[in-house]
């Protein structure tokens, strides 16, 4: 009798569960889904919604950055190609400042480590592009001299994104050497 | 059909080779249509799978190809045509390319005795619920092929998998059956029908607690002769990457894929008509119905409605319920199924001799059965807004916003792992 | 021949569970030995996986190889940014402020229960129920959000630094996490009644793969593992760090609730009574959290002195263990991380006589081994 007993109890016990567990999932009919319908579906661009510490893609502006190095000595990647050097007439030029986009690990420690706040991550989180060395972003177009530390009146911040925006790779572009003014290979 | 083929070889004049040319046209054109419609049916299964899987899971399915995604099965479709015809090198390659074939045939050929309308019907077969069981079984052979040509121990593992849980699931889906049939006295679905009425008590599945049983009985045996979770373990996508179709691409997969989805309709359509009263409207007769296409029609829509709400319910159970292991669902079969099966046919009889068609009793008895499914489905119904209400009607991401919702109580948590306390305390 | 072929007995066949797979979880290879369903043995085989993590430790300082503990485990990274930070602060003798603490004991709590989302989701999706892992992940998004809010990243983290935390939190931060926390309770309920209490998982998972607890401690297994298989053991109450000791919790320890003490069940069930407590200690961290600063002043070259020291943290799959050796250079001399899935992968071979394939998709699943970890 213990037998049958336990018998009919094992499959009242499944009975319930099982229904117990179709009622769940028959709720989920009568809500409303979560899904946010990337990426034209969406009330704004996700990009605009971001939170203010987000880490994307990095950006400098040029006209803060004394080339000081702080954030090549500090990345733990080597995906910043910064070459500073000097010139008989000008002085200290920034020749190169490369930011190979596929190597960063979004670990943040270049902005935590750069004295002007030059470099910081944008938003932008799209940067899919048919070839990989179209991933190094060059920020400079030709030699410039760098900025002073503390400039008065101090330039006008832009957007964030803007500067990086300017100069993405777009999807189907070309391979194109990694910084125009050096017209060479990879960034190291 | 014959009698429409009779009347157009009387019209036409035809002589004893052209009535018999006409009998292989007519059979022919019933063929394509009946396969058609199958195939569509299969597409829309698979649309409806993805959307219902999609809105379970707190998404929402395929809605970018046509309104609702409703093309999406057809793009897919016609992708898989598009596809590189893949045989692995070691294959046995006569046996690999028959394979889906032999799957569709089982599934495709049930449909000729599916009764849409009292007289939608392809071929009304005085052995209907014979053939459809038999006809059924030839999938096995499909499905032991594909595992042994694909050369792939892990195909190999899945049809023999699928071959005896398809075998075995026989039993109790024929024993099932077999209390129907000896409520209608007849193996034809049509005459089953009418043996049964529009309203619910006049159902077999109502007719008595035994047969309300037997009704979940078949219904978990098709489903697993059919493959679909919980029963899925040939195909268990953790376990066996796709089972005995894992080295199957393109059309042929689609072969086996259509075939499964057609076979969910076919369960689900027999069900529909063993158990369900199939295209019988309450309050209307099956001569007046075969007199009117008004009826007819009206039919057509009833049987449309209960055969896919019982597909809506496969779909709703693949992706609820977890998967049975391989022992587990032999010993579900001849542990539980078999013996209830058997109990629910003792049962039946025995009903039969002691309770008189139409007298009170057995309308007392009609009448309470239905009484108790009503009951069960109210308690349902009280759950799912338990559910609701406990979570939220609008489960969202920005909860985080609009702050808390739902009742969080601690005595349950305590009775639910009451036994999880540190080791010092009783149990 | 190679050596595993040459033992095949005469009626067994060999399967390989490749790296490929969907049941392993993160590139794992299983060469199994079987009859068909029962197996006689099933052979791990690591190093997919393997980046050379211990290796890059000695080509980093010690501040600029935080962000690489984020990958040791993805999944529980808060845990090994902690671990890291807290054997270097060790080895400096560096305070580390009660904020930062209580922050800290917040970030990896979070941390733990999005861990055990994806865990428990796995369990259910390689088990055959796919919707609960939806679920989960829907669960386990929020918390990514809490976590982009706070620190900037939804998975690498890089928050727990050496000396403190990286950011500081504010009140609008705090409420959003009691919304959450609020949220997340009715959802475990609701969790249990879909697929926890699930007469087919039970039968799936209970009685399987028992491991006893001393094979659990001679296998050295930690964290939920070892807890479900009745050893009381947790860090956090008996080698005590941060501000638990001030924490009120209670340690989940397995009961054979629905099976015997020890089989995958009773892995399932710790883990969910773990997230449970995790909300509590949350709470109560949230209502406790003091003001002050959130990094402690720490040079710019961190140089340790020479000296090697363990640390341990119990991190969401047990003790996640660090081995620092430091000569009092700006790099690491040695690094050496104990992961918890490394033991528990080795204890598979042990258990697989005579188990079924799908018994043990199931123990994989349930000892939450997880690749990265497992081959650093």
């Amino acid at each position: 009798m213990g037998a049958l007993a336990s018998y009919l109890r094992s499959i009242g016990r499944s009975v319930l569960s099982l229904a117990d567990g179709l009622a769940v999932t028959f709720s989920y009919l009568l809500r409303r889904p979560v899904t946010l319908q990337y990426p034209d579906r969406t009330p704004e661009p996700v990009v605009k919604g971001l939170p203010e510490r987000s880490r994307g893609f990095l950006e400098v502006d040029l006209d803060l950055c004394t080339g000081c190095g702080a954030c090549d000595r500090v990345c733990p990647i080597d995906c910043i190609a910064l070459e500073v050097v000097k010139d008989a007439a000008q002085g200290r030029l920034i020749r190169r400042f490369d930011i190979d986009l596929g190597k960063c690990m979004f670990c943040g420690l270049c902005v935590e480590a750069c004295p002007t706040g030059a470099i910081r991550h944008s938003h932008e989180f799209e940067g899919g592009t048919g070839d990989v060395r179209n991933l190094v972003v060059p920020f400079v177009d030709a030699p410039r001299p760098p900025a002073k530390a503390k400039q008065e009146p101090p330039p006008a911040p832009k957007p964030l994104g803007a500067i990086l925006r300017a100069r993405m790779p777009g999807p189907w572009d070309p391979p194109r050497p990694s910084s125009p003014a050096q017209g060479g290979d990879h960034a190291a | 059909m014959e009698q429409l083929v009779d009347r157009l070889a009387a019209h036409w004049q035809l002589g004893p080779w052209g009535q018999e040319l006409l009998a292989a046209a007519a059979i022919l054109g019933v063929a394509a249509l009946v396969f058609v419609v199958a195939l569509t049916y299969a597409g829309v299964i698979t649309w409806i799978e993805r959307r219902v899987a999609g809105r379970t899971q707190s998404r929402i399915g395929p809605n970018r190809v046509g309104p609702f995604g409703f093309l999406q099965w057809l793009a897919d479709g016609i992708k898989m045509i598009l596809k590189e015809d893949v045989i692995p090198a070691q294959a046995d390659r006569p046996m690999f390319r028959l394979a889906p074939y032999a799957v569709m045939l089982g599934v495709f050929s049930a449909f000729v005795t599916v009764p849409f309308g009292s007289l939608l019907i392809g071929a009304d077969l005085n052995v209907g619920v014979l053939f459809l069981l038999a006809i059924t079984s030839l999938v096995v052979v499909g499905v032991l092929m594909a595992g042994w040509a694909s050369n792939n121990k892990w195909s190999l593992l899945g049809g023999i998998r699928s071959a005896a849980q398809i075998v075995s699931y026989e039993l109790p889906a024929g024993l099932a059956v077999m209390v129907v049939v000896l409520g209608a006295g007849s193996l034809s679905l049509q005459d089953i029908i009418r043996a049964q009425g529009g309203a619910p008590w006049n159902w077999f599945v109502f007719r008595d607690p035994f047969c309300l049983v037997a009704f979940f009985l078949y219904f978990t045996a098709a489903v697993a002769e059919g493959n679909r979770t919980p029963f899925d373990l040939p195909e268990a996508e953790s376990e066996l990457v796709a089972g005995y179709n894992t080295e199957y691409s393109g059309i042929r997969f689609g072969g086996f894929f259509l075939g499964e989805f057609a076979n969910v309709y076919l369960l689900s359509a027999i069900a529909t008509s063993l158990f369900l009263g199939g295209w019988q409207i309450p309050g209307v007769t099956p001569a007046a119905q075969a007199d009117s296409v008004l009826l007819q029609l009206a039919g057509f829509a009833v049987f449309f409605a209960k055969a896919w709400a019982l597909v809506f319910v496969v779909i709703w159970l693949r992706w609820t319920l977890p998967r049975l292991r391989v022992d587990q669902l032999m010993g579900l079969c001849y542990r539980y199924l078999i013996p209830l099966a058997f109990v629910c046919l003792l049962g039946t009889s025995a009903l039969l001799l002691l309770v008189t068609p139409g007298s009170g009793a057995d309308l007392a008895l009609r009448l309470g059965t239905t009484a108790l499914g009503g009951a069960g489905l109210l308690a349902f119904a009280w759950r799912v807004r338990h559910h609701i209400r406990r979570v939220g009607d609008r489960v969202s991401l920005d909860v985080l916003q609009r702050g808390a919702r739902g009742v969080f109580d601690p005595a349950l948590q305590a009775r639910r792992y009451g036994a999880f306390r540190r080791g010092q305390e009783e149990r | 021949m190679s050596p595993e072929l040459r033992q095949v007995g005469r009626d067994e066949f060999v399967l390989n569970m490749g790296p490929h797979h969907p049941a392993t979880h993160g590139v794992l290879r299983f060469v199994l030995h079987t009859d068909g369903e029962i197996m006689r043995r099933a052979v791990p085989e690591v190093g997919y996986l393997h980046r050379g993590l211990e290796k890059l430790a000695e080509a980093h300082t010690y501040a600029g190889y935080v962000p690489y503990t984020d990958r040791v485990n993805y999944l529980e990274a808060m845990f090994c940014n902690q671990v890291w930070s807290m054997a270097v602060e060790r080895l400096m003798g560096l305070e580390v402020p009660q904020r930062a603490e209580h922050l800290r004991v917040i970030a990896c709590e979070l941390n733990r229960i999005a861990n055990h989302c994806v865990t428990l989701g796995s369990i259910s999706m390689d088990v055959g129920a796919y919707t609960p892992f939806l679920y989960l992940l829907r669960e386990r998004e929020a918390i990514n959000d809490l976590m982009e809010a706070l620190c900037g990243n939804r998975l690498t983290y890089h928050y727990v630094r050496i000396g403190g935390v990286a950011h500081d939190v504010d009140g609008a931060w705090v409420d959003r996490v009691r919304a959450f926390l609020d949220h997340l309770e009715p959802v475990l309920d609701e969790l249990h009644s879909l697929i926890g209490g699930n007469e087919i998982l039970v039968r799936r998972l209970a009685n399987v793969a028992v491991i006893c607890a001393s094979d659990a401690v001679g296998w050295g297994l930690v964290g939920p593992n070892l807890r479900a298989s009745g050893v009381d053991w947790d860090l956090r109450r008996d080698a005590p760090y941060s501000v638990y000791p001030e924490l009120g919790f209670e340690v989940a320890v397995g009961r054979g609730e629905r099976g015997q003490v020890g089989d995958c069940y009773d892995r399932w069930a710790v883990r969910v009574v773990e997230m449970r407590q995790s909300v509590r200690l949350l709470r109560q961290a949230l209502d406790k959290l003091p003001a002050g600063e959130v990094l402690a002043k720490v040079p710019r070259s961190i140089k340790p002195p020479a000296g090697e020291v363990y640390q341990a943290v119990e991190g969401a799959r047990g003790e996640l263990g660090l081995y620092l050796v430091s000569d009092g250079s700006p790099k690491p001399w040695r690094a050496k991380w104990r992961s918890s899935s490394f033991s528990a992968l080795s204890i598979i071979e042990h258990l697989s006589r005579g188990l079924m394939i799908a018994d043990l998709v199931a123990l994989i699943a349930t000892l939450d081994t997880i690749a990265p970890e497992m081959d650093r």
